[in-house]
Protein backbone atom coordinates (compact mmCIF):
# COMPACT_ATOMS: atom_id res chain seq x y z
CA UNK A 1 0.00 0.00 0.00
CA UNK A 2 1.48 3.56 -0.99
CA UNK A 3 2.06 6.43 1.54
CA UNK A 4 -0.54 8.43 -0.32
CA UNK A 5 -3.35 5.65 -0.28
CA UNK A 6 -2.72 4.94 3.38
CA UNK A 7 -2.90 8.72 4.43
CA UNK A 8 -6.36 8.80 2.44
CA UNK A 9 -7.74 5.59 4.69
CA UNK A 10 -6.55 6.97 7.17
CA UNK A 11 -8.64 10.00 7.09
CA UNK A 12 -11.80 8.41 5.95
CA UNK A 13 -11.65 5.28 8.88
CA UNK A 14 -11.39 8.12 10.98
CA UNK A 15 -14.11 10.05 10.09
CA UNK A 16 -15.79 7.25 9.86
CA UNK A 17 -15.16 6.68 13.28
CA UNK A 18 -15.68 9.73 14.77
CA UNK A 19 -18.78 11.26 13.04
CA UNK A 20 -20.90 8.20 12.56
CA UNK A 21 -20.03 4.69 15.07
CA UNK A 22 -18.83 6.92 17.82
CA UNK A 23 -22.70 7.92 17.93
CA UNK A 24 -24.38 4.91 17.43
CA UNK A 25 -25.47 3.63 20.66
CA UNK A 26 -26.41 0.18 21.15
CA UNK A 27 -26.83 -0.84 24.25
CA UNK A 28 -23.35 -1.11 25.80
CA UNK A 29 -22.73 -4.45 24.79
CA UNK A 30 -21.36 -3.58 21.23
CA UNK A 31 -18.65 -0.97 20.90
CA UNK A 32 -17.83 -0.86 16.95
CA UNK A 33 -14.57 0.40 16.41
CA UNK A 34 -13.45 0.29 13.24
CA UNK A 35 -10.29 2.62 13.59
CA UNK A 36 -7.85 0.00 13.71
CA UNK A 37 -7.75 -1.18 10.46
CA UNK A 38 -5.63 1.85 10.24
CA UNK A 39 -3.38 -0.64 12.11
CA UNK A 40 -3.75 -3.91 10.58
CA UNK A 41 -3.09 -1.69 7.00
CA UNK A 42 -0.16 0.22 8.14
CA UNK A 43 2.80 -0.47 6.00
CA UNK A 44 4.33 -4.14 6.32
CA UNK A 45 8.12 -3.31 6.25
CA UNK A 46 7.19 -1.05 10.04
CA UNK A 47 8.41 -3.08 12.61
CA UNK A 48 10.38 -0.87 14.66
CA UNK A 49 9.01 1.05 17.48
CA UNK A 50 7.55 3.67 15.42
CA UNK A 51 4.29 1.32 15.14
CA UNK A 52 4.30 1.39 19.06
CA UNK A 53 4.16 5.34 19.26
CA UNK A 54 1.85 5.63 16.36
CA UNK A 55 -0.88 3.12 17.72
CA UNK A 56 -0.45 4.88 21.48
CA UNK A 57 -1.30 8.05 19.66
CA UNK A 58 -3.62 6.74 17.92
CA UNK A 59 -5.73 5.06 20.80
CA UNK A 60 -5.21 8.85 22.44
CA UNK A 61 -6.53 10.26 19.80
CA UNK A 62 -9.66 8.42 19.89
CA UNK A 63 -9.92 8.67 23.73
CA UNK A 64 -9.28 12.59 23.85
CA UNK A 65 -12.64 12.39 21.40
CA UNK A 66 -14.49 9.89 23.37
CA UNK A 67 -13.20 11.24 26.60
CA UNK A 68 -12.22 7.46 27.91
CA UNK A 69 -8.44 8.66 28.76
CA UNK A 70 -6.04 5.97 28.37
CA UNK A 71 -8.72 3.06 27.27
CA UNK A 72 -8.33 2.94 23.33
CA UNK A 73 -4.50 3.81 23.79
CA UNK A 74 -4.01 1.04 26.03
CA UNK A 75 -5.85 -1.38 23.27
CA UNK A 76 -4.04 -0.04 20.17
CA UNK A 77 -0.48 -0.14 21.58
CA UNK A 78 -1.06 -3.98 22.42
CA UNK A 79 -2.49 -4.44 18.83
CA UNK A 80 0.65 -2.60 17.71
CA UNK A 81 2.85 -4.18 19.84
CA UNK A 82 1.40 -8.01 18.32
CA UNK A 83 1.22 -6.66 14.90
CA UNK A 84 4.60 -7.58 13.46
CA UNK A 85 5.08 -11.24 15.99
CA UNK A 86 1.11 -12.11 14.56
CA UNK A 87 2.27 -11.43 10.66
CA UNK A 88 4.89 -13.77 11.03
CA UNK A 89 2.22 -16.34 12.67
CA UNK A 90 -0.62 -15.83 10.03
CA UNK A 91 1.34 -16.29 7.09
CA UNK A 92 4.33 -17.72 6.25
CA UNK A 93 8.00 -16.97 5.70
CA UNK A 94 8.44 -16.90 2.33
CA UNK A 95 4.89 -15.41 1.77
CA UNK A 96 6.09 -12.44 4.48
CA UNK A 97 9.70 -12.25 2.32
CA UNK A 98 7.55 -11.84 -0.86
CA UNK A 99 5.40 -8.71 0.22
CA UNK A 100 7.44 -6.62 1.36
CA UNK A 101 5.39 -3.62 0.62
CA UNK A 102 3.55 -5.19 -1.97
CA UNK A 103 -0.06 -6.19 -1.50
CA UNK A 104 -0.58 -8.89 0.37
CA UNK A 105 -3.93 -7.48 1.71
CA UNK A 106 -5.76 -8.79 -1.17
CA UNK A 107 -5.49 -12.80 0.34
CA UNK A 108 -8.97 -12.83 1.78
CA UNK A 109 -7.80 -15.99 4.35
CA UNK A 110 -5.05 -14.53 5.78
CA UNK A 111 -6.62 -11.36 6.11
CA UNK A 112 -9.43 -12.48 8.25
CA UNK A 113 -7.44 -14.54 10.60
CA UNK A 114 -5.22 -11.32 10.92
CA UNK A 115 -7.74 -9.24 12.04
CA UNK A 116 -9.91 -11.68 13.80
CA UNK A 117 -7.32 -12.55 16.21
CA UNK A 118 -5.85 -8.58 16.70
CA UNK A 119 -9.60 -7.27 16.72
CA UNK A 120 -10.49 -9.99 19.58
CA UNK A 121 -7.20 -9.07 21.46
CA UNK A 122 -8.20 -5.35 21.01
CA UNK A 123 -12.00 -5.70 22.67
CA UNK A 124 -10.52 -7.61 25.34
CA UNK A 125 -8.14 -4.67 26.89
CA UNK A 126 -10.65 -2.02 25.76
CA UNK A 127 -13.67 -3.83 27.69
CA UNK A 128 -11.87 -4.81 30.39
CA UNK A 129 -10.36 -1.40 30.55
CA UNK A 130 -13.73 -0.11 30.66
CA UNK A 131 -15.26 -2.46 33.20
CA UNK A 132 -11.86 -2.89 35.43
CA UNK A 133 -13.16 -5.88 37.83
CA UNK A 134 -13.88 -9.12 37.30
CA UNK A 135 -16.83 -8.97 38.91
CA UNK A 136 -19.62 -9.89 36.57
CA UNK A 137 -17.43 -11.65 34.13
CA UNK A 138 -20.16 -13.84 32.32
CA UNK A 139 -21.27 -9.83 30.76
CA UNK A 140 -17.95 -8.84 30.42
CA UNK A 141 -17.12 -11.62 28.09
CA UNK A 142 -20.32 -11.25 26.14
CA UNK A 143 -19.50 -7.67 25.47
CA UNK A 144 -16.14 -8.45 24.31
CA UNK A 145 -17.70 -11.33 22.22
CA UNK A 146 -20.48 -8.63 20.66
CA UNK A 147 -18.06 -6.07 20.23
CA UNK A 148 -15.26 -8.00 18.29
CA UNK A 149 -18.32 -9.52 16.24
CA UNK A 150 -19.77 -6.07 15.38
CA UNK A 151 -16.20 -4.42 15.20
CA UNK A 152 -15.39 -7.46 12.26
CA UNK A 153 -18.17 -7.06 10.87
CA UNK A 154 -17.78 -3.03 9.66
CA UNK A 155 -14.17 -3.84 9.09
CA UNK A 156 -14.91 -6.30 6.69
CA UNK A 157 -17.01 -3.84 4.85
CA UNK A 158 -15.19 -1.70 4.19
CA UNK A 159 -12.27 -4.09 3.14
CA UNK A 160 -14.59 -5.32 0.49
CA UNK A 161 -15.71 -1.80 -0.72
CA UNK A 162 -12.43 0.11 -0.27
CA UNK A 163 -9.48 -2.29 0.18
CA UNK A 164 -9.90 -5.66 -1.66
CA UNK A 165 -10.66 -4.53 -5.15
CA UNK A 166 -7.44 -3.09 -5.37
CA UNK A 167 -5.95 -6.29 -6.42
CA UNK A 168 -6.22 -5.94 -9.98
CA UNK B 1 27.49 -1.51 31.53
CA UNK B 2 28.29 -2.72 27.82
CA UNK B 3 25.81 -5.80 28.23
CA UNK B 4 22.87 -3.97 29.50
CA UNK B 5 22.89 -1.38 26.81
CA UNK B 6 23.05 -4.25 24.40
CA UNK B 7 20.27 -6.24 26.29
CA UNK B 8 18.36 -2.53 26.12
CA UNK B 9 18.69 -2.35 22.78
CA UNK B 10 17.84 -5.90 21.71
CA UNK B 11 14.43 -5.67 24.03
CA UNK B 12 13.51 -1.75 23.12
CA UNK B 13 10.58 -3.05 21.14
CA UNK B 14 9.22 -4.38 24.59
CA UNK B 15 10.64 -2.30 26.64
CA UNK B 16 8.94 0.64 25.11
CA UNK B 17 5.28 -0.57 24.87
CA UNK B 18 5.70 -1.56 28.26
CA UNK B 19 6.21 1.80 29.44
CA UNK B 20 3.50 2.64 26.42
CA UNK B 21 1.02 0.27 28.51
CA UNK B 22 2.17 1.59 31.90
CA UNK B 23 1.60 5.05 31.17
CA UNK B 24 -2.02 4.37 29.52
CA UNK B 25 -2.86 2.64 32.78
CA UNK B 26 -2.03 5.56 34.92
CA UNK B 27 -4.00 7.93 32.59
CA UNK B 28 -6.80 5.42 32.52
CA UNK B 29 -6.92 5.80 36.48
CA UNK B 30 -5.62 9.37 36.69
CA UNK B 31 -8.60 10.84 34.40
CA UNK B 32 -11.27 8.46 35.41
CA UNK B 33 -13.62 8.21 37.96
CA UNK B 34 -14.85 5.19 38.34
CA UNK B 35 -11.67 3.25 37.32
CA UNK B 36 -10.17 5.88 39.91
CA UNK B 37 -12.70 4.85 42.88
CA UNK B 38 -12.37 1.33 41.52
CA UNK B 39 -8.41 1.59 42.06
CA UNK B 40 -8.15 3.08 44.84
CA UNK B 41 -10.75 0.47 46.60
CA UNK B 42 -8.44 -2.18 45.11
CA UNK B 43 -4.80 -0.35 47.05
CA UNK B 44 -6.67 0.12 49.99
CA UNK B 45 -7.76 -3.32 50.86
CA UNK B 46 -4.20 -4.79 50.17
CA UNK B 47 -2.45 -1.77 52.02
CA UNK B 48 -5.37 -2.37 55.10
CA UNK B 49 -4.40 -6.22 55.46
CA UNK B 50 -0.77 -4.96 55.59
CA UNK B 51 -1.25 -2.44 58.11
CA UNK B 52 -3.93 -4.42 60.58
CA UNK B 53 -0.91 -7.13 60.99
CA UNK B 54 0.96 -4.29 62.04
CA UNK B 55 -1.86 -2.50 63.80
CA UNK B 56 -2.60 -5.90 65.69
CA UNK B 57 0.84 -5.84 67.29
CA UNK B 58 1.36 -2.78 68.19
CA UNK B 59 -2.14 -2.81 70.05
CA UNK B 60 -0.91 -4.80 72.55
CA UNK B 61 1.64 -2.05 73.25
CA UNK B 62 -1.65 0.41 74.50
CA UNK B 63 -3.79 -2.00 76.10
CA UNK B 64 -2.86 -0.26 79.51
CA UNK B 65 -4.33 3.18 78.28
CA UNK B 66 -6.79 1.81 75.97
CA UNK B 67 -8.59 -0.10 79.45
CA UNK B 68 -8.15 2.96 81.00
CA UNK B 69 -9.86 4.71 78.57
CA UNK B 70 -12.85 2.59 78.49
CA UNK B 71 -13.30 2.35 81.83
CA UNK B 72 -13.79 5.72 81.79
CA UNK B 73 -16.09 5.82 79.07
CA UNK B 74 -18.08 2.74 80.67
CA UNK B 75 -18.20 5.07 84.11
CA UNK B 76 -20.15 7.86 82.18
CA UNK B 77 -22.39 5.54 80.49
CA UNK B 78 -23.28 3.83 83.85
CA UNK B 79 -24.17 7.38 85.31
CA UNK B 80 -26.54 7.94 82.31
CA UNK B 81 -28.27 4.72 82.47
CA UNK B 82 -28.22 5.87 86.29
CA UNK B 83 -29.87 9.06 85.62
CA UNK B 84 -32.58 7.52 82.60
CA UNK B 85 -33.56 5.13 85.71
CA UNK B 86 -34.29 7.84 88.19
CA UNK B 87 -36.08 9.52 84.83
CA UNK B 88 -38.26 6.51 84.47
CA UNK B 89 -39.05 6.10 88.47
CA UNK B 90 -40.60 9.83 87.71
CA UNK B 91 -42.47 8.88 84.96
CA UNK B 92 -43.48 4.93 85.80
CA UNK B 93 -46.27 5.31 83.60
CA UNK B 94 -46.41 2.11 81.31
CA UNK B 95 -46.83 3.74 77.78
CA UNK B 96 -43.76 5.12 77.75
CA UNK B 97 -42.16 2.20 77.26
CA UNK B 98 -44.22 1.35 74.60
CA UNK B 99 -43.76 4.58 73.08
CA UNK B 100 -39.85 4.45 73.97
CA UNK B 101 -39.76 0.47 72.21
CA UNK B 102 -41.29 1.89 68.85
CA UNK B 103 -38.93 5.14 68.45
CA UNK B 104 -36.83 4.72 65.40
CA UNK B 105 -33.41 5.60 65.90
CA UNK B 106 -32.07 8.84 64.41
CA UNK B 107 -27.88 7.19 64.24
CA UNK B 108 -26.39 3.98 64.59
CA UNK B 109 -23.36 3.40 66.02
CA UNK B 110 -20.66 0.77 65.00
CA UNK B 111 -17.23 0.37 66.32
CA UNK B 112 -14.28 0.01 64.47
CA UNK B 113 -10.31 -0.64 65.42
CA UNK B 114 -8.11 1.58 63.28
CA UNK B 115 -5.37 0.02 61.41
CA UNK B 116 -3.48 2.76 59.77
CA UNK B 117 -3.21 6.16 60.12
CA UNK B 118 -1.11 9.37 59.47
CA UNK B 119 -0.51 12.82 60.97
CA UNK B 120 2.51 14.30 60.13
CA UNK B 121 1.41 15.24 56.22
CA UNK B 122 -0.73 17.53 55.17
CA UNK B 123 -3.48 15.58 54.00
CA UNK B 124 -3.51 12.48 56.37
CA UNK B 125 -5.81 9.45 56.29
CA UNK B 126 -6.95 6.95 58.76
CA UNK B 127 -7.85 3.22 57.64
CA UNK B 128 -10.33 0.87 59.52
CA UNK B 129 -11.09 -2.63 59.68
CA UNK B 130 -14.79 -2.05 58.76
CA UNK B 131 -15.96 -2.61 54.97
CA UNK B 132 -18.98 -2.79 52.68
CA UNK B 133 -19.98 -6.34 54.35
CA UNK B 134 -20.35 -4.37 57.74
CA UNK B 135 -22.47 -1.78 56.31
CA UNK B 136 -19.90 1.13 56.15
CA UNK B 137 -20.80 3.34 53.64
CA UNK B 138 -19.22 6.63 51.98
CA UNK B 139 -19.39 9.97 54.45
CA UNK B 140 -20.31 8.57 56.79
CA UNK B 141 -19.50 10.25 60.26
CA UNK B 142 -16.20 9.04 62.37
CA UNK B 143 -15.80 9.60 66.00
CA UNK B 144 -14.28 8.34 68.62
CA UNK B 145 -14.34 7.88 72.63
CA UNK B 146 -12.72 11.57 72.93
CA UNK B 147 -14.54 13.00 69.82
CA UNK B 148 -14.36 13.60 66.56
CA UNK B 149 -12.57 12.01 64.22
CA UNK B 150 -13.72 12.59 60.39
CA UNK B 151 -15.64 11.45 57.48
CA UNK B 152 -15.63 8.20 55.70
CA UNK B 153 -13.98 8.65 52.36
CA UNK B 154 -13.63 5.23 50.53
CA UNK B 155 -14.81 1.83 50.83
CA UNK B 156 -13.69 -1.56 50.41
CA UNK B 157 -15.19 -4.94 50.79
CA UNK B 158 -13.69 -5.09 54.55
CA UNK B 159 -11.72 -1.59 54.90
CA UNK B 160 -12.63 1.71 54.67
CA UNK B 161 -10.58 4.94 54.38
CA UNK B 162 -11.31 8.02 56.50
CA UNK B 163 -10.86 11.63 56.16
CA UNK B 164 -10.02 13.08 59.06
CA UNK B 165 -9.90 16.41 60.74
CA UNK B 166 -6.31 16.49 60.24
CA UNK B 167 -6.64 17.10 56.16
CA UNK B 168 -6.48 19.86 54.85
CA UNK B 169 -9.45 18.59 52.29
CA UNK B 170 -12.32 18.37 55.23
CA UNK B 171 -14.19 20.86 56.45
CA UNK B 172 -16.53 20.01 59.20
CA UNK B 173 -19.30 22.81 60.43
CA UNK B 174 -18.43 23.32 64.10
CA UNK B 175 -20.50 25.38 66.59
CA UNK B 176 -19.76 27.33 69.59
CA UNK B 177 -21.76 25.40 72.59
CA UNK B 178 -22.48 28.44 74.51
CA UNK B 179 -23.86 30.58 72.10
CA UNK B 180 -24.62 29.01 68.94
CA UNK B 181 -22.56 30.70 66.50
CA UNK B 182 -21.48 28.25 63.66
CA UNK B 183 -18.50 28.29 61.16
CA UNK B 184 -16.41 26.01 59.29
CA UNK B 185 -13.67 24.11 60.96
CA UNK B 186 -10.61 23.43 58.79
CA UNK B 187 -7.09 22.45 59.11
CA UNK B 188 -4.14 24.57 58.41
CA UNK B 189 -1.51 21.46 57.75
CA UNK B 190 0.88 22.37 60.92
CA UNK B 191 0.36 21.03 64.48
CA UNK B 192 -2.26 17.83 64.61
CA UNK B 193 -3.38 19.02 67.83
CA UNK B 194 -4.84 22.44 66.91
CA UNK B 195 -7.09 22.94 63.85
CA UNK B 196 -8.97 26.77 63.00
CA UNK B 197 -12.59 27.46 63.03
CA UNK B 198 -13.30 30.16 60.76
CA UNK B 199 -16.25 32.44 59.23
CA UNK B 200 -17.57 33.18 62.75
CA UNK B 201 -18.98 36.88 63.23
CA UNK B 202 -16.63 39.54 65.03
CA UNK B 203 -18.33 40.26 67.98
CA UNK B 204 -19.41 37.12 68.85
CA UNK B 205 -17.77 36.18 72.61
CA UNK B 206 -15.70 33.71 72.40
CA UNK B 207 -13.05 32.74 75.22
CA UNK B 208 -10.37 30.16 75.79
CA UNK B 209 -11.90 27.08 77.14
CA UNK B 210 -15.43 27.20 75.35
CA UNK B 211 -16.66 23.98 73.46
CA UNK B 212 -17.07 23.67 70.29
CA UNK B 213 -19.38 20.60 68.92
CA UNK B 214 -20.45 19.95 65.27
CA UNK B 215 -23.80 21.81 64.33
CA UNK B 216 -25.66 18.84 63.10
CA UNK B 217 -25.99 21.00 59.99
CA UNK B 218 -24.96 18.15 57.65
CA UNK B 219 -26.55 14.93 57.22
CA UNK B 220 -23.18 13.59 58.42
CA UNK B 221 -22.30 14.19 61.90
CA UNK B 222 -24.84 14.12 64.96
CA UNK B 223 -26.05 17.76 66.98
CA UNK B 224 -23.60 18.12 69.51
CA UNK B 225 -20.57 15.66 68.71
CA UNK B 226 -17.89 17.29 70.81
CA UNK B 227 -15.01 19.03 68.39
CA UNK B 228 -12.26 20.45 71.07
CA UNK B 229 -11.97 22.97 73.21
CA UNK B 230 -10.86 26.99 72.32
CA UNK B 231 -7.19 27.80 72.61
CA UNK B 232 -7.11 31.03 71.31
CA UNK B 233 -9.61 33.64 69.27
CA UNK B 234 -7.47 35.70 66.88
CA UNK B 235 -9.52 38.52 64.66
CA UNK B 236 -7.24 38.74 61.42
CA UNK B 237 -9.85 40.08 58.78
CA UNK B 238 -12.16 42.55 59.72
CA UNK B 239 -15.41 40.97 60.07
CA UNK B 240 -14.53 37.39 61.27
CA UNK B 241 -12.83 35.76 64.12
CA UNK B 242 -10.29 33.10 63.47
CA UNK B 243 -10.41 30.43 66.38
CA UNK B 244 -7.49 28.23 67.28
CA UNK B 245 -9.34 24.76 68.57
CA UNK B 246 -7.53 22.62 70.53
CA UNK B 247 -8.86 19.01 68.84
CA UNK B 248 -10.24 16.47 71.58
CA UNK B 249 -9.02 13.89 69.54
CA UNK B 250 -5.42 12.83 69.79
CA UNK B 251 -4.67 11.71 66.66
CA UNK B 252 -1.89 10.02 67.33
CA UNK B 253 -3.18 7.67 70.00
CA UNK B 254 -6.11 6.92 68.77
CA UNK B 255 -7.26 3.39 67.83
CA UNK B 256 -11.38 2.55 69.16
CA UNK B 257 -13.21 4.27 66.78
CA UNK B 258 -17.28 5.13 66.19
CA UNK B 259 -18.91 4.75 62.65
CA UNK B 260 -22.02 6.72 62.97
CA UNK B 261 -24.77 6.04 60.09
CA UNK B 262 -27.77 8.68 59.94
CA UNK B 263 -30.58 6.59 58.97
CA UNK B 264 -32.24 9.43 57.81
CA UNK B 265 -29.89 10.81 55.11
CA UNK B 266 -31.53 9.74 52.52
CA UNK B 267 -34.78 11.07 53.04
CA UNK B 268 -33.44 14.40 53.91
CA UNK B 269 -31.31 14.39 50.89
CA UNK B 270 -34.13 13.46 48.72
CA UNK B 271 -36.76 16.44 50.62
CA UNK B 272 -33.85 18.82 49.87
CA UNK B 273 -32.81 17.71 46.45
CA UNK B 274 -37.04 18.24 45.32
CA UNK B 275 -36.96 21.47 47.14
CA UNK B 276 -34.16 22.63 45.40
CA UNK B 277 -35.38 22.26 41.74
Amino acid sequence: MSNIKFVIHFLILLLIQLTILDNVQLHSYMYINIYILIIYILPYRLRNATILFFGFFLGLFIDLANNTMGIHAAATTLIAYIRPRLLMLTSNREQIDDIQGKQKISDFGWFFKYILISTAVFNVVLILGEAFSIQNFLITLLRIICSTVASIFFILLYYFIALKKKRN
Amino acid sequence: MKEIIKLILKYHFTIIFILLEFLSFSLIVLHNNYQRTVFSGYTASFFGTLSSIITDVDDYFHLRTTNHKLVAENTNLKNEIEKLKAYHHVVSIDTTWLIKDSVEVDYVYKTAAMVNSGFNKTKNYITINKGTTDGIQREMAVCSGEGVVGIVQNVSKHYARILPLINTNLRVSGKIKKNGYYGSLQWDGDDYRYSYLNDIPFHVNAEPGDTIVTSGLSTIFPKDELIGFVESVDKVTANFLTIKVKLATDFKRISELYVIKNTRKQEQEELEAISNE
